[in-house]
């Protein structure tokens, strides 16, 4: 009724390929495409930049660790490093000459060389393990780049970004930084679409469903398994640079800590492992609930109905945070994606009950 | 060497030449040397416990032997990674189905093809104008198997919620799909009805008829080893105890004893 399957009938293979099949679908994104590049003209510059550019960004940031995590199956307990490597060595870079776009390559490479060196135990260990020297770099890089002067620009210093141009447009208006940011989500989450859809992501689940069966049709599993670092972390990286450019303007180590490291983390879960609506869906549910939590307790506390406390106020958000955390994973353990997929199959088939697959 | 042997020789796919496996003091094949020639399908059954699956396990280079050398087309292989060894041509199904869960009958297949296909990110990144004509291309081929297999109802199926003989049919599409010069199907009728079994059995010898290729059978199943092998060798706790013509081979004296004494030892 609402998605209309009848009358699609793929007759070439390049169409039964495509990233949206179903037309309904397609409606959808092109709609919501549509009012991504609108969002300027039609939000104000508050939800503008400190709404929907974070969730972009992080969307972008989930999507690189879902590609590694969910797709590859290597656990990845350091990705907030990842990303501080992309966003020093992006700052560095400019402020030695270098154009943004270069800047932003070397990022990316910087952060995949360094996240290969990690992921390189990978081929060894698994599980547990893996979360052992994923943690070993969020710890190392971190004190790295506090004890390092020339990195972090002194003790306690905030490195400020400088200004740069991005395609010949200078990265000073909101909108300059905003489409900067959609651009380059628009690019990851076309990648890792792709990805799933071509024979390096098949090569990938194949090696994180079973390494023998892989192997025993020619896949060899050491290298796709520091490829698929080697591709998460340089997004990962490339990522940690526009999030400085264009979000945070000045970077301090601690916006990359390991509590960030494990906020990436819960977005991958919540969202749904592997799934690229889940990336976008985990990062805003990640992102926007605690300050609507915050809001809304602000709101109640407001009739003094039951007494709270301001300390109490401050921590509310962060347990139901983690209740909700746990309530998505025991409820529907394939995240937010899956409760999505859910409802769409619903009216995939509105009004009758059956589905398909 | 007279010509008539020579061309034997020649014809011999793969080569089993005194392997030896040990796991720890367990000694779970002892001094097997066998060969199978281009185009037969060829029989390995024994009891259980009996040393089939780690033969096979060699030969495709998860446990290589430790002793012995394996040759395939007069090349050794022992000692290459499985997926080198996937790479020369070698392919096999296994005992427990080993699909891939998450992903479709389809995309399962279409892993079969991944040693003549190029994956990389630039081509996936790139994917309307690099990765998608490899795609298509074999796709192509992929749908022959599909089609020669009948498995186009399940196609678009996740892989885990088909029938386990749907899901046997599947293992063997992926196998096939990369043009094998050697394939190995471990139990591919175990735990099916008798229909099913009797489609699998059309279906491995449409295989060999559309494909030419040379396989190693391993059946518990003696009809269908009677009925489709051209020769056989049988194992008993890791010793070969018999070789030749199907027929002769399981019907020799050292054979019914091996089955009976088992029959005995449990009684
Ligand atoms: N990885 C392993 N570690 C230790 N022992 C093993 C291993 N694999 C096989 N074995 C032993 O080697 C012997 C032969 O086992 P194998 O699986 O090859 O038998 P099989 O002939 O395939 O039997 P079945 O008909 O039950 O499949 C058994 O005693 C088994 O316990
Ligand atoms: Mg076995």
């Amino acid at each position: 009724m609402f998605y209309r399957l009848s009358g699609i009938h793929h007759t070439r293979y390049e169409s039964a390929r495509a990233l949206w099949p179903v037309t309904a679908d397609r409606r959808i994104v092109q709609g919501l495409l549509l009012l991504a590049v609108a969002a300027p003209f039609l939000l104000s510059d508050l939800y503008l930049t400190s709404y929907m550019l974070p969730w972009l960004i992080w969307t972008a940031a989930a999507l690189s660790l879902t590609l590694l995590m969910g797709v590859a199956g290597q656990l990845h307990f350091g990705f907030a490093a990842v990303m501080a490597i992309g966003a020093y060595t992006s700052i560095h870079l400019t402020r030695a000459g270098v154009p943004f776009e270069l800047a932003l390559l070397g990022a990316g490479l910087m952060a995949a060389l360094i996240g290969c060196l990690f992921g390189a135990a990978a081929l060894r260990v698994k599980g547990l393990y893996l979360v052992m020297a994923t943690l070993a770099m969020q710890y190392l890089v971190e004190w790295t780049i506090i004890n390092v002067p020339a990195i972090s620009g002194g003790a306690q210093a905030t490195l400020s970004t400088p200004d740069v141009t991005f395609l010949f447009i200078p990265l000073q208006s909101d909108g300059a930084l905003y489409y900067t940011a959609l651009l380059w989500t628009v690019v990851v989450t076309l990648l890792i679409m792709n990805i799933k859809r071509s024979s390096f992501g098949r090569a990938l689940v194949a090696v994180r469903d079973k390494d023998f069966a892989a192997s025993v049709i020619g896949v060899n599993p050491l290298k796709y398994k520091l490829l698929a670092f080697f591709a998460s972390s340089f997004l990962g990286g490339v990522t940690g640079a526009v999030l400085a450019f264009c979000y945070y303007q000045a970077v301090t180590p601690e916006q990359f800590g390991f509590n960030v490291s494990i906020q990436l983390v819960a977005m991958v879960l919540v969202g749904g492992l592997g799934s690229v609506i889940g990336a976008y869906l985990g990062a805003g549910f990640v992102l926007l609930l605690p300050i609507v939590l915050t809001n809304l307790l602000a709101f109640v506390a407001q009739f003094d109905l039951i007494p709270i406390s301001f300390n109490l106020l401050s921590h509310i958000p962060l347990m139901v945070y983690g209740a909700l955390i746990i309530g998505v994973i025991l409820f529907e353990p394939l995240g937010l994606a899956k409760i999505y997929d859910n409802i769409r199959k619903y009216f995939l088939v509105w009004p009758f009950r059956h589905t398909q697959s | 060497m007279t010509q008539t042997q020579h061309d034997a020789d020649q014809d011999i796919v793969l080569e089993c030449d005194q392997v030896n496996r040990w796991f720890g003091g367990l000694q779970a094949l002892k001094g097997i040397s066998l060969s199978v020639r281009k185009g037969e399908i060829f029989g390995l059954v024994g009891p259980n416990g009996s040393g089939k699956t780690t033969l096979v396990n060699a030969i495709t280079g998860f446990y290589p032997p430790q002793q012995g050398q394996i040759r395939f087309l007069g090349e050794p292989i022992n000692g290459l990674k499985p997926h080198c060894i996937a790479q020369k041509g070698i392919a096999r199904t296994f005992q427990n189905v080993a699909l891939f869960r998450g992903l479709s009958v389809l995309d399962n297949i279409l892993l079969g093809r991944h040693i003549f296909m190029r994956p990389s990110i630039m081509a996936s990144l790139f994917y309307w104008w690099w990765a998608q004509k490899e795609e298509v291309a074999h796709r192509v081929k992929v749908e022959e198997i599909i089609d020669l297999l009948q498995l186009e109802s399940v196609r678009d199926e996740p892989v885990d919620v088909i029938p386990l003989g749907m899901q046997k049919r599947v293992e063997l599409a992926r196998a096939l799909c990369a043009e094998p010069r050697f394939l190995v199907l471990d139990e591919p009728m175990a735990g099916m009805n008798q229909e099913e079994k009797e489609y699998m059995v059309r279906f491995i010898l449409d295989a060999r008829e559309a494909m030419g290729t040379t396989m190693l059978l391993i059946e518990h199943h003696m009809d269908v080893v009677t009925a489709i092998c051209n020769r056989a060798v049988v194992l008993n706790n890791g010793e070969k105890i018999a070789e030749g013509p199907t027929r002769e081979a399981i019907n020799d004296p050292a054979v019914v004893t091996a089955y009976i004494g088992k029959v005995k030892d449990a009684a």
